[in-house]
């Protein structure tokens, strides 16, 4: 088994047309289901923020699921920046 | 999608009573005119708009805006032009593109061919979409094969270009063994017969003067038939454009972008729009 790599906190700004009520929803239950805590989120016009922690590969992966996104929000570029480390 | 144009026949196939089809659903005869020149009538007479080239004929239920696109690589004259034929296959004509996309997958479904444990990493690529040519690209793949193509003896690191052009057509660019500095040319061209059934009519340009067409043909069927028993089975079976179901990962980029660009241009004929 591949030893992991220690978790990480990041920050996501997903902008584009990306209103839509149903991403924060969305952006919620696909963290849960790759196992990463996501908090503080932040809705502005043409962006949406939120703190995720996990996993780095697992971060990656919600960061390309996010980028197709629900059918209703068009998702044009993800900025990723470390919050701060968990250890 | 009803604008873009679709493969429906190999020119080299071309009858005069033609031969049957559908076209998304609208049944469409293909056949050769009086002339020899292909045409394509729908069932209530209509002519459809033709294009010929890479050994098919297109044709388009709509009006295309712009023309079939075109792969400047495959005229050389030394190139073998291999009409593999075709494959009908249960599945989303999306689906059947994604998964020529995804080389992931090599090792487990072309077992010592295009791939073998332990080397399934698929290493770091750039993909995105050109605006300027509105097509998907990716480059900079690396992957380890066994077999690359017909005339590899051993297993080589193969280098691949993927190309989306068009909605159901993808263009595979890879390392040439006999030739280095030159790009094999792999395509699927996929007709949409329903949404959730296609006709894949795969097509090669190659430098390759060692191997029988007649091997050719077998070695990509071969491939092409190992994928069918995977895209048979896919659930969904139309592609979804919204990934909540699935946990796609960096490997998946270039499908991702797919779905972008489809998604992008509402190219959602054998799409699943929400997730199940």
């Amino acid at each position: 088994m591949p030893d992991l790599m220690p978790p990480r906190r990041e920050r996501l700004e997903i902008l584009g047309e990306v209103n839509s009520p149903s991403f924060v929803p969305w952006i919620k239950r696909h963290s849960g289901r790759l196992g990463l805590e996501a908090s503080a989120f932040s809705v502005a016009p043409g962006r949406i923020g939120v703190t995720v922690a996990g996993q780095p590969d697992l971060i990656d992966a919600l960061e390309v699921g996010c980028l197709l996104g629900p059918i209703d929000v068009w998702v044009s570029a993800i900025d990723r920046a470390p919050v701060a480390d968990l250890i | 999608m009803i604008d873009a144009w679709y493969p429906v026949g190999l020119i080299s196939g071309l009858t005069r009573e033609g031969r049957e089809t559908l076209l998304m659903e609208q049944p469409i005869t293909v056949r050769a005119g009086k002339t020899g020149k292909p045409e394509v009538v729908t069932a209530d007479g209509r002519s459809l708009p033709i294009v010929e080239r890479f050994g098919h004929v297109w044709t388009s239920l709509g009006t295309p805006e712009k023309d079939l696109f075109t792969i400047p690589e495959a005229d050389h004259p030394e190139r073998v032009l291999v009409d593999v034929g075709v494959v009908r296959v249960k599945c989303s004509p999306l689906r059947a593109v994604e998964n020529f996309l995804d080389i992931a997958h090599f090792p487990f479904v072309h077992t010592d061919i295009l791939g073998a444990e332990p080397h399934t990493e698929v290493e770091k690529y750039d993909v995105k979409i050109r605006e300027e040519e509105d097509e998907v690209w990716a480059t900079k793949v690396k992957f380890f094969q066994p077999q690359a193509a017909k005339s590899a003896e051993e297993g080589i690191t193969t280098e691949y270009m993927y190309r989306v052009p068009s909605p159901t057509s993808s263009v595979l660019y890879k390392t040439c063994p006999p030739r280095p500095g030159e790009w094999d040319v792999i395509c699927l061209f996929v007709q949409p017969l329903t949404e959730t059934l296609c006709d894949v009519w795969p097509w090669m340009a190659l430098f390759d003067e060692d191997t029988s067409m007649t091997d050719l043909i077998h070695f990509q069927q071969l491939i092409f038939l190992q994928d069918r028993s995977i895209l048979e089975n896919q659930i969904p079976a139309r592609l979804p454009l919204d990934p909540g179901m699935e946990t796609p990962t960096r490997a998946d980029l270039t499908s991702i972008a797919y779905r972008r660009w489809l998604k992008q241009h509402g190219y959602t004929y054998g799409a699943e729009l929400v997730a199940q």
